[in-house]
């Protein structure tokens, strides 16, 4: 990347915002400017928002090439609610939350690219079977949930069903999720050029010597282990894989590269306002943030189908 | 350089629905050569270019050889300097530009701005560099593909239909660029059906006649009118160097 290139200042200017957004959110919300409420309460759920908005921003990312789809997205296409049965799951068995929610991703990961997979095969349009059998997925997923919330004891149900509502009141001060989109970033840096190349179809990324079959595993893992690092830390919060990464490629944003980094970036801005609205609407009451997205997301989402983008 | 030939198959049987469409290919394509490969709609010319570059096909036996190793024997990389297939139809799924669908077609990424400026230019899509490749007409998408195709700088081109949406005036330039392309080391195999282009273009012709039989030789050998008419079932005959189906 040349420092002339347009690229570099658009980054820049991005981390900017980025920072005031995050500077926003520390500084507002019930309470006012306490150093100590700062440093002990809003940095970690900050922190927290900034780490989830960037894993889904890239995990929409990654699913959308490694599906030929724009339009793929972990919530629409049942990921995240693949996560909240692992992580559930976990909960019920005493078990690690997270590594449930990334299994229940992955799961649901690799049940749709199975079904998926004729389709994906063939060269015709595959963009509507695809996103109807993700949400079918997704609507599979939801009702094991549900039925696995009748069962967690009494005493444990306010937080089960946190895993279904995304909330990031809970998150802790786990720095996990930055570490993770950090390593995510690096590997879609690393793997730039073969990323890419996959946007040109699977057979001509293959006859350009790429190895197909491990770069979609590898989007795959990648995509099933952000889910399920940030279902684990706020429950599923749905849109921002899908609204992030497809309006960069609108604005005309094609590199892997590049898009990683604005994503990233823009994914941890778009959370952590949204955040902050839910913390400041009702104050001192809280909205769940999963419900505030998706406010947000919905609409965008039916802008695209509407103004006709595969 | 070997002498091994670019391309070589052994018993290369292509099937479709049980039926052999091409039964036991043995063919040998060496460098400098320029094959069309002819035959009626559903004969399987699409079928055995993917098979050549090695990608799936439902029922296929026998082997290919590229430069003398079978292919299944290449490392996937490797490959990629020995064939580049241009497809019938383009996947666009993602709003990639003209420009950047060839910068990721070529090899070697320091290049590829130079050797793009000049295929845009010799195949008239110069004009079209900033445009959307998903947004083309189908002849333009079509001129992209081939340009796409010769970016990878493999030594042989597979090319399925690359005139097939051209307009006359494009179909000879298409055509004189083809008939200049397999200088030196590189050869190139298109799937066609206007005999008059191919005897323009080709040096040599592979006929598929549907049921599994074939017929591979130079253009002399196989443009005339039994062998055409075996192909396409229908009367073929030559005014002044054109061929004209009866």
């Amino acid at each position: 990347m040349h420092a002339r290139d347009p690229a570099v200042l658009r980054i820049a200017l991005l981390a900017l915002a980025t920072a005031m957004v995050a500077a926003l959110a520390l500084g507002l919300g019930s309470g006012g400017w306490d150093w100590q409420l700062i440093v002990t309460l809003r940095a970690p759920r900050v922190a927290a928002a900034a780490g989830v908005g960037s894993l889904l921003a890239l995990a929409g990312l990654a699913l959308q090439v490694l599906l030929r789809n724009p339009l793929a997205d972990p919530y629409v296409l049942g990921h995240s609610t693949g996560a909240s049965v692992g992580a559930l799951t976990a909960l019920l068995l005493g078990a690690q939350i997270w590594l449930g929610a990334a299994a229940g991703a992955l799961v649901a990961g690799l049940a749709l690219l199975w079904l998926a997979r004729p389709a994906l095969a063939a060269a015709d349009d595959a963009s509507p079977r695809l996103i109807l059998l993700g949400a079918m997925l997704a609507s599979v997923f939801g009702a094991i949930a549900t039925l696995m919330l009748a069962l967690v004891p009494d005493q444990r149900l306010r937080g089960a069903i946190f895993w279904m509502v995304g909330d990031l009141s809970g998150a802790d001060a786990s720095l996990w999720n930055l570490a993770g989109a950090g390593l995510f970033v690096a590997w879609l840096w690393a793997r730039g050029r073969s990323v890419d190349r996959l946007m040109l179809g699977a057979d001509a990324a293959w006859l350009l010597g790429e190895p197909v079959r491990r770069l979609r595993l590898e989007l795959l893992v990648f995509a099933s282990l952000a889910v399920g690092l940030s279902v684990a830390t706020s429950g599923s919060i749905g849109f921002v894989g899908l609204v992030v990464a497809q309006g960069w490629r609108l604005a005309g944003v094609l590199r892997t590269r590049e898009l990683a980094v604005l994503s990233m970036l823009s994914g941890a801005a778009l959370l952590m306002a949204a955040d902050l609205l839910a913390r400041l609407v009702v104050a001192p009451l809280e909205l769940p943030v999963g419900a505030v997205m998706a406010l947000i997301g919905a609409p965008c989402f039916i802008w695209f189908l509407a103004k006709g983008i595969k | 350089m070997s002498a091994a030939p670019l391309l070589e198959t052994r018993a290369l049987t292509v099937r479709a629905a049980g039926r052999a469409l091409v039964d036991r290919l043995d063919w040998r394509v060496h460098a400098g050569e320029r094959w069309c490969v002819i035959g009626r709609n559903g004969a399987g010319k699409s079928l055995v270019l993917r098979a050549l570059a090695g990608l799936s096909v439902p029922e296929r036996a026998g082997e290919v050889l590229w430069q003398g190793r079978p292919q299944q024997d290449w490392p996937v990389g490797a490959a990629a300097s020995t064939r580049a297939l241009m497809p019938q139809q383009a996947q666009d799924r993602f709003a990639l530009t003209v420009e950047r669908t060839l910068a990721l077609s070529q090899l070697v990424e320091s290049t590829a701005r130079g050797r793009a400026s000049e295929l845009m230019s010799a195949l008239d899509i110069a004009a079209l560099a900033a445009r959307r490749a998903d947004q083309l007409s189908g002849g333009e998408r079509q001129r992209v593909a081939l340009a796409q195709c010769a970016m990878q700088g493999a030594t042989l081109m597979l090319l399925d239909e690359p005139v097939s949406f051209q307009d006359p005036a494009h179909q000879q330039l298409v055509g004189r660029w083809l008939a200049d392309g397999a200088a030196g080391e590189h050869a190139w195999i298109a799937s066609a059906h206007d005999p008059s282009w191919i005897a323009r273009v080709a040096t040599h012709v592979l006929a598929l006649f549907g049921d599994g039989r074939w017929q591979a030789g130079t253009v002399a050998e196989i443009l005339s009118a039994p062998v055409l008419e075996h192909t396409y079932g229908c009367a073929w005959r030559s005014v002044e160097g054109a061929w004209i189906p009866a």
